[in-house]
């Protein structure tokens, strides 16, 4: 359920239908609207929004997804509990390590380049997949 | 077992972390078994300098705490077998520690080390009281300035006061060229205030900063100066008797001025 601060019109996805996740619509959503610095740590039951940065020495741990409108280069921890299907999206993902589930991944040692389009993390036969961010039909979620 | 040696120095910024984390490396490539362990909890730097920063899970307040073991918290270094860093945790703060939990902590880890080096938070609060808890010796460093020597005073008599006699001195980004020119306090004057055996010192370097940007150290730079001055230093930690630096220029053209009594 989307969180509404006004206390009605609570906004739904229609379930199973339209191509809309559904496990995005069925949690609780905050939307944090700053920039994560060093040391501040964002802890949620349920989807994670930020209108922001999550800069290096900041981390975020939900237990469903985690959508970085801005640069991911702290620590995250999607699908805190084990939800395997939980996914990381990020406008630049650069983060200093990335946990989905159970799953720990950080970038290799040496040279490192990233993408500078939106990106999204996610498990795929038990193993964290990065892949260029892509609405539209042919979207995987 | 293992020496407990806690670096601090009072003042911020006099490289601590720097001289935490050479020594550290220093003393792995000579073949100690070394663990690091970063007290600074809420703002860690060792990790960073180390190049370790992306391979932390647990940290040292998952220790205390009683999260996890502290041989899951600790980190084997990229270089050495023998290096190990206990990470400090970045989103708490001093107090998630105490003094007695560091003790046990230090005395538990250091049956498996020859050395544990605790990189100490500037300031004499709460975070220092924790780094010094379980330390056996203590290593002061400071650079010459006056602010610098000062707080290394009012450091070694909070040291004697908890009973970590005879701490060492390093005097960390040295300029012989300033001193010569009477523009900055030598060795000897720092001697004077501070009365305490001097372990070692570094010359200001360049590579210092480079190397540390890079998650390096430049201990393992065979062609730098202040990484020469690290190893001596790390020579003497172990027992060997190493005569101190000479600083001066070490160019022809320096040898030519000594000869020629231009010095």
């Amino acid at each position: 359920m989307a969180t509404d601060w006004a206390g009605d019109n609570l906004v739904r996805f229609p379930g199973g239908g339209g191509g809309e996740p559904e496990d995005m619509a069925d949690d609780n959503t905050i939307m944090v609207q700053r920039t994560l610095r060093s040391g501040q740590s964002l802890q949620f039951e349920g989807n994670v929004v930020i209108l922001g940065d999550v800069n290096p020495g900041a981390e975020v741990v939900a237990t469903g997804n985690v959508v970085v409108m801005g640069s991911l280069r702290g620590v995250v921890h999607a699908g805190a509990e084990g939800d395997s299907n939980a996914a990381v999206y990020a406008f630049r993902l650069q983060p200093t390590q990335l946990r989905i589930a159970n799953r720990i991944t950080r970038a290799p040692d040496g040279e490192q380049s990233f993408s500078t389009t939106p990106e999204v993390a996610r498990i795929r036969d038990g193993m964290v997949v990065i892949e260029s961010f892509q609405t539209g039909p042919d979207r995987q979620g | 077992m293992g020496e407990v040696i806690v670096i601090t120095s009072g003042k911020g910024g006099v490289g601590k972390t720097t001289t935490s984390a050479n020594l550290g490396a220093g003393l792995a490539s000579a073949g100690s078994r070394v663990c690091l362990i970063d007290a600074d909890i809420g703002l860690r730097n060792l990790d960073v300098v180390m190049g370790l920063e992306n391979r932390i899970v647990y940290d040292l307040v998952d220790v205390t705490s009683g999260n996890c073991s502290f041989r899951k918290a600790l980190i084997k270094d990229k270089r050495f077998d023998k290096l190990f860093l206990m990470p400090a945790a970045q989103t708490k703060d001093k107090t998630a520690v105490n003094p007695a939990q560091m003790e046990v902590l230090c005395n538990e880890i250091k049956d498996d080390f020859d050395y544990v080096l605790i990189d100490c938070p500037a300031g004499i609060e709460q975070g220092f009281r924790n780094a010094i808890a379980g330390a056996d010796q203590a290593i002061v460093v400071t650079t010459p300035e006056v602010s610098a020597v000062r707080d290394a005073d009012r450091i070694i008599g909070l040291l004697e006061k908890e009973d970590l006699r005879e701490p060492k001195l390093i005097v960390n980004r040295m300029r012989h060229q300033m001193v010569k020119h009477g523009d900055m306090m030598s060795i000897d004057d720092i001697i004077e205030i501070l009365a305490i055996d001097l372990l070692g010192v570094v010359p200001e370097d360049e590579l210092v900063v480079v190397s540390t940007n890079r998650g390096e150290m430049v201990v393992l730079n065979n062609n730098s100066k202040s990484g020469q001055a690290y190893r001596n230093i790390v020579r003497r930690i172990r027992g060997e008797d190493v005569p101190m630096m000479s600083l001066e220029d070490s160019g022809l053209f320096g040898k030519l001025r000594r000869i020629i009594g231009l010095k």
